[in-house]
């Protein structure tokens, strides 16, 4: 289980595909919809990808394996607006992630 | 044009660039630009607004919007408050 290689060649990524994408989001505030409606807001501090969690700092791209497994730091499960609950470092297993949403700004 | 031997990825490989309307399986649609998508048809959405039809409109700016639970999209759809598709409840 070699690297992928089937979006492009550069070892980066393109950015509009979802592999750069979650290369893009490292490091960024993002809001995670949950397939039961739950919403997190929170950092992404890294994406799995070929089954294996990469920190931050070695990003190195592989192609991605169609899992959406995210480790989210400074985590808050949000509810109307409202912070439900401040989790702090927290793992979301992929498959109940219905989106993950690249925040603008923080508030 | 022949669509002959359009394959489904090949449709939805079309669509990059272009605004496009998801269906999900549960009670949620995506009107979005489509960006980018792979093999799994997971998608990167931008300018993305997202239907719910209990919980009305969220605005999204860019998302990776998982394609686990992906029904349905169509190419150029303007979503579900569009203008020819009435649907009564």
């Amino acid at each position: 289980m070699e690297n992928g290689e089937s979006k492009g060649a550069s070892g980066a990524g393109d950015a509009r595909d979802p592999s750069g994408f979650l290369s893009e989001i490292i490091g960024a505030p993002v809001t995670v919809k949950l397939n039961s409606g739950a919403t997190f807001k929170g950092t992404i501090y890294s994406v799995q990808r070929s089954h294996k969690i990469l920190p931050i700092k070695s990003c190195d791209l592989q192609s991605v394996d169609g899992y959406m497994n995210i480790a989210l730091e400074s985590c808050k499960e949000i509810h109307n607006g409202k912070v439900l609950r401040d989790w702090g470092d927290c793992f979301v297993r992929g498959n109940n992630v219905t989106y993950i949403c690249a925040d603008e700004a923080e508030d | 044009m022949s669509t002959s031997h359009l394959l489904p990825l090949e449709l939805i490989d079309k669509c990059v660039g272009y605004r496009i309307w998801v269906l999900m399986k549960g009670d949620k649609e995506f009107t979005g630009t489509l960006l980018g998508f792979d093999d799994y048809v997971n998608m990167v959405l931008v300018d993305v607004t997202e239907h719910d039809y209990s919980k009305g409109r969220t605005r999204l700016p860019k998302i990776l919007l998982n394609g686990n639970n992906i029904c349905m999209l169509v190419p150029g759809g303007e979503g579900p408050e569009s203008d020819s598709m009435e649907v009564d409840a």
